[in-house]
This record gives C-alpha cells, structure tokens and sequence, in this order.
C-alpha cells in the first residue's frame, strides 16, 4: 500500500499539529458544546468568525473543508428548505402564488428530466441544482396560461429564514471543526488519545483500552478493505458485471456478488491478525508500555482555557440575550 | 490486431495527492489467434496493472487501448455509448486470487455467473459448465459443492472455469498457477497449451516459473518497474545479459545445460527444450 492514511490527515507544523490530541479531543468537545448553547444568528456567526480564525492561524486550506462539507451539501439543502417552509412566524418577508397549469406541468417535467440528463457533464453539480429549482420556482409563481390544475403560497417569514441560516452555519461549524481535527491529527494519536481520556471509565469496569485498540484496527482496515472492495468488483467486472447499470434484479446480484467475497475476506482477514497478533503474545488487558508518549504542554493548556472562555462566553450570551 | 496499446501510462491515485505511476509508455500489440504469451517481471512491476487493460477493467491515464476495434481512453466512459461488457466477454480475465470473485452457494451457479452476465441461456450456461469442470481437472460432483470449502487449488480451478464457461476469444490468465503442486500445475498448463492449440486462441498467462516459460511460451513479455523492457522470443530472453537486472531466474534447463557444456567442454548444436532433448544431445557427444 502506498501510505494512505484514512481520515485525511494532512501533514503540516501549525500549532494544530503541536498539540496533545487529548487536548485537541476536549476543545473540540467543549467547541461544539458552546456551538449548540448559542441560540443566536449573531452570536453563531461570531462563532463562524472564531473557527474561521483557527483555520487561518492553523494553516488549514479552506478548499480542504469544503471538500468535508461536500457530502452534507444534500442535507443542508434539506435542512434549509424545510425551515423555510415550515416555519411560519415572524414578519412576513416574502409571498407569491405558485401555480400548476396543465401547460407548466409538463413544462416543469421536461425541466427536471433535461437536469437528470444533463447533470452528469456539468461541474458544479450543486450549483446546477440550486439554479434548476429556482428556475422551476420563478416559472411556478410567474408563468401561468392555460386552465389551472392546483395552487399553493410559498410564505418564507423572518423566522423562518433566520432559523434555515441558523441551523446551516451550526452544521457547518460542527463539521468543520471535526474535520479540523481528522486533518491535523494521526489515527494512531487520535487513537492514543481517545484511550487516554477513556480511562476513567475503567471504574465503572469499561475497557477503555480495548475499545481504543477496536476503533484503530477498524480504521486502520478501511483503507484494505476499500481496496479490496475495488479488486472485487474488478473480479466481478471480469464476468460481465456492470455496476454501473442493470435492472433492479440484476443489482441486487450485483450487490450480492460483491458483499459475500467482501465478507470472506474480512473474516479471514480478521482471522489473520488474531493470529499474528497471538504470535507475538498480544493478550488482552495486559499492562502494555508506549514507544510514543502523549505529553501535554503550554500550548495545550492555552488552547484548553480558550476554549473554556469561548464555552463560558456562550453561557453568558444565552443567559443575558 | 485483437489488442493494441499505445503510449500507455498508468497511475494509480492516492489519497495524499501523489499518483504512483504503474505503467510507462507500454506499446503492444496481441493477435487475436495463435499466441501463446507468457507475461513475467518481479511483484509489483506492473503486469496485474497490464493485463487488466486487456479487457478494459481500468482505463490509461494517458495513451490508448484499443481492443477489437474499440479505442479506450481515460475518458471513454464518461462519454457513454461504448458498451465495455462485450469486450470482457470477448478477453477473459482470471484474476489471481479466487477469493475476489466466488460468491455463490455451488460451484454450478458460481460458473454459469458469467456466461448468464452475457446473455447465454441457463440451460446453455449449465451444458458449458459441466463441459468446464472436466477440463480443469475437477470432476461433476464439484458441481454441487459450496466454492467456500474447497482448498486452493480447487478454487482456483473453479475460478479459472468460470471464465473458460464465457468462452473469451482471448484468455488472460494472472498467475493461474501460483499455489498449485507440480502435477497440478502441469495438468492446467496442458489445459491452456490445449486450449491455444486445439482452439487456436491466443492464451496470455502471468507467471514466476522461468520453466514453464521457456517450456510453453512462443513469446514472453517482460515488465520491469512499470516498464515493458521485452517483447520477444524466450531463447533469446534467457541468453540476454540484463536478465539478472529484472530479477528473473534462468529455466531449469539451461542452467543444466551450460554447466553441462562447461564440465564436458563441449557446445551443443542447439539449446534444449525439454530433458528428453538434453539427454539426446549428450548421447551424442558421448
Ligand atoms: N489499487 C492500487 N492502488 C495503488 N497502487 C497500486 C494498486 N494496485 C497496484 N498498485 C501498485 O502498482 C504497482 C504494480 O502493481 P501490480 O500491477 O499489481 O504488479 P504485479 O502484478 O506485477 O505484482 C505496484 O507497485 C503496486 O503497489
Ligand atoms: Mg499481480
């Protein structure tokens, strides 16, 4: 394998990469806790700022936290529209009539189909998407010949608009700050640290060892397995199937063809480092020493007492505004 | 020409943005009928990388493949239209390890898969798979077993059979023979040299053994770092002076043979192929 590390840890010598991942681990806990205190579009987007600053002083390209965000694009748009619509207090901002005639009907098909068919051969998809269905909206609430078939009011209301932004930029900065943290820190000294501030659970009999040693071989394994996953389907490929298309029948063999040799071979890969690791007297719950040992700095502390103050702040806004 | 590669290179993406390049500049050209090619090179010179170009499994980064009149580039897919399956029928290609393509509850349905992927009639596909399983040395009751308890070696037959019941035009084998015994390994060989014998269909097989090379082959390809740095006849590969630079072993045989010529002091007519040959030539100078 030619070192791919999952996460997407991205090597750098920013303060980030300096501190304790213990440290990294609780700011990051007591960030996003600030971040759901606030109650405020104001106050959230101070927030923005603040996280917006670590970024700039941690070095952290933007681009690679907009490609993080890529993957909730889908939800944030569902999130935004439904506070939109559902919300219906405040003053009133905005109103039309949307309006469905048996000449835009088919009209609005044939605009949804041409933006099926076409979205594979543009770039920005998204985009494309947010421009289809404000199209699809304009032409509703401004186009209307013909007899009507059934209408409906879009309101969007104050509340309504704040609370779909509200929600987006928590999201955002939820997201980003996790991804912060999955850049700037190894799997191995995330790992550590996880183990480290589950301790205390030992008292209440949680091994906290053992699950970290759990989530760092399942980490350490997607990147195998995905590659495996790969060679399996070029396997299957080899005999005629195309993933890329087929019936519905067709695709649950396909899936099929593709989950049981997926399986075997992680049974067996499993099976392999049990083994290998009993070779080399791995036992359970054994005292185990470190080559590499956490060490907390100045910086951390620092780090953590801003955080505090940022957490103490939040408190103090929900409570006084 | 069945297969033709132009100016290909190669390179596997990686997750840190730095591509590794598996294959560099490769130009080749397979016929569809009548080549017996043995693909070597050391682990991780690329020739699993190649030959999954044969069948259009993975696209060039740059360059073309064009395979039964059908030009693959990087961006063939995306432009749609072009229907790859056909060409998968057409060039079979046994992967290397079993493991990555059974999947079914017997060994009968894991080798009429393929065929039915194409569009053979079941009843057709289960003919061939009978037909199939004699020829890579298992016998029918296989047929109804689960591929999951068999050993390696069957399983590898069984994979192997899977893709001769597509009946490909062109067989890619990657390293069928790895993990077989000798009697095995013999016994499949026999079966591909029948397969490019009886049926005149070019046979391509990635393989360690230098004997089964120089013993099979009409032509043997050579890959060193991503490199195709011989496309030739065997006698002449092994006489060549870089062989030790690409790692590979020199045949059993002629090992034999040059130290023979060096005890004896004697220099053979011609290289033998076989011991029976060898053997014949000693008695003559004896
Ligand atoms: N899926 C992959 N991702 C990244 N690199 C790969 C992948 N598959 C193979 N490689 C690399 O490409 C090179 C050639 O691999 P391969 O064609 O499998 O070699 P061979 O079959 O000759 O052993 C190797 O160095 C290997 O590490
Ligand atoms: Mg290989």
């Amino acid at each position: 394998m030619k070192n791919i590390i999952i996460g997407q840890y991205l090597p750098g010598t920013s303060f980030l990469y300096k501190m304790d991942p213990r440290s990294k681990i609780i700011a990051l806990m007591i960030l996003m806790i600030s971040t759901f205190i606030l109650k405020d579009v104001t106050h959230i987007l101070i927030m923005l700022g603040v996280v917006l600053l670590i970024l700039k002083i941690g070095g952290i390209p933007i681009v690679r936290i907009a490609r993080g965000l890529k993957p909730i694009m889908i939800l944030l748009l569902f999130t935004f529209t439904f506070q939109i619509i559902f919300i219906k207090t405040g003053n009133l901002i905005f109103d039309t009539e949307l309006t469905l005639t048996v000449f835009t009907l088919p009209l609005m098909i044939f605009i949804i189909l041409f933006w099926y068919l076409t979205r594979r051969y543009i770039k920005f998809k998204f985009l494309y998407l947010l421009i289809t269905a404000f199209g699809i909206l304009t032409m509703l609430s401004l186009y209307t010949p013909g007899s009507v078939l059934s209408s409906s009011t879009l309101e969007v209301y104050g509340d309504g608009l704040s609370g779909a932004f509200f929600i987006m930029v928590r999201l955002i900065i939820i997201v980003t700050l996790s991804t912060i943290l999955t850049l700037t820190t190894k799997p191995t000294d995330l790992n550590l640290g996880l183990e480290k501030i589950l301790k205390p659970l030992s008292i209440i009999r949680i091994n906290a060892e053992e699950i970290a040693m759990i989530i760092s071989i399942a980490l350490r394994y997607i990147p195998t397995l995905l590659d495996e996953a790969n060679k399996i389907m070029l396997a299957q490929a080899s005999r005629g199937v195309d993933f890329t298309e087929g019936k519905f029948k067709d695709k649950v063999m396909q899936i099929i063809s593709l989950l049981v040799p997926m399986f075997i071979i992680s049974f067996k890969r499993s099976d392999d480092l049990a083994n290998a690791m009993e070779a080399r007297s791995f036992v359970p719950g054994k005292r185990r020493t470190r080559l590499h040992t956490l060490s907390w700095h100045n910086l951390d502390t620092t780090v953590i007492v801003f955080c505090i103050f940022i957490f103490i702040s939040a408190i103090t806004v929900r409570v006084m505004f | 020409m069945a297969i033709k590669f132009e100016q290909v290179n190669f390179e596997y993406p990686s997750f840190d943005g730095t591509n590794f390049s598996a294959l560099k500049d490769i130009n080749l050209e397979i016929a569809e009928k009548g080549e017996f090619i043995t693909l070597i090179g050391e682990t991780g010179s690329g020739k699993s990388t190649l030959v999954q170009h044969m069948n259009a499994l993975i696209r060039p980064t740059t360059g073309s493949v064009t395979i039964y009149g059908i030009k693959i580039e990087k961006d063939t897919k995306k432009k749609g239209k072009v229907k790859l399956n056909p060409l998968r029928q057409r060039v079979g290609l046994v992967f290397q390890f079993p493991e990555y393509q059974l999947f079914e509850e017997t060994v009968l349905k894991d080798i009429i898969f393929g065929p039915k992927n194409f569009g053979v009639k079941e009843s057709v596909a289960i003919e061939r798979a009978k037909q199939v399983i004699k020829h890579v040395g298992l016998d029918e009751e296989y047929l109804k077993r689960s591929p999951f308890n068999l050993s390696g070696g069957e399983k590898k037959r069984v994979s192997i059979a899977g893709i001769l019941a597509m009946e490909p035009d062109i067989l890619v084998l990657d390293e069928p023979t790895s993990g077989l015994d000798p009697k095995g390994r013999d016994d499949l060989l026999k079966l591909f040299m029948g397969i490019h014998n009886d049926l005149n269909k070019t046979v391509i097989i990635i393989t360690h053994d230098m004997n089964t090379v120089y013993k099979y082959a009409s032509r043997v390809l050579v890959m060193n770092e991503g490199h195709l740095v011989y496309d030739g006849l065997p006698q002449e590969l092994f006489s060549k002076e870089n062989i030790k630079s690409w790692n590979l072993d020199i045949p059993d045989i002629i090992t034999i043979t040059r130290q023979l010529e060096d005890k004896l002091d004697v220099n053979f007519d011609s290289q033998p192929h076989t011991i029976q040959e060898l053997f014949e030539l000693v008695k003559e100078v004896i």
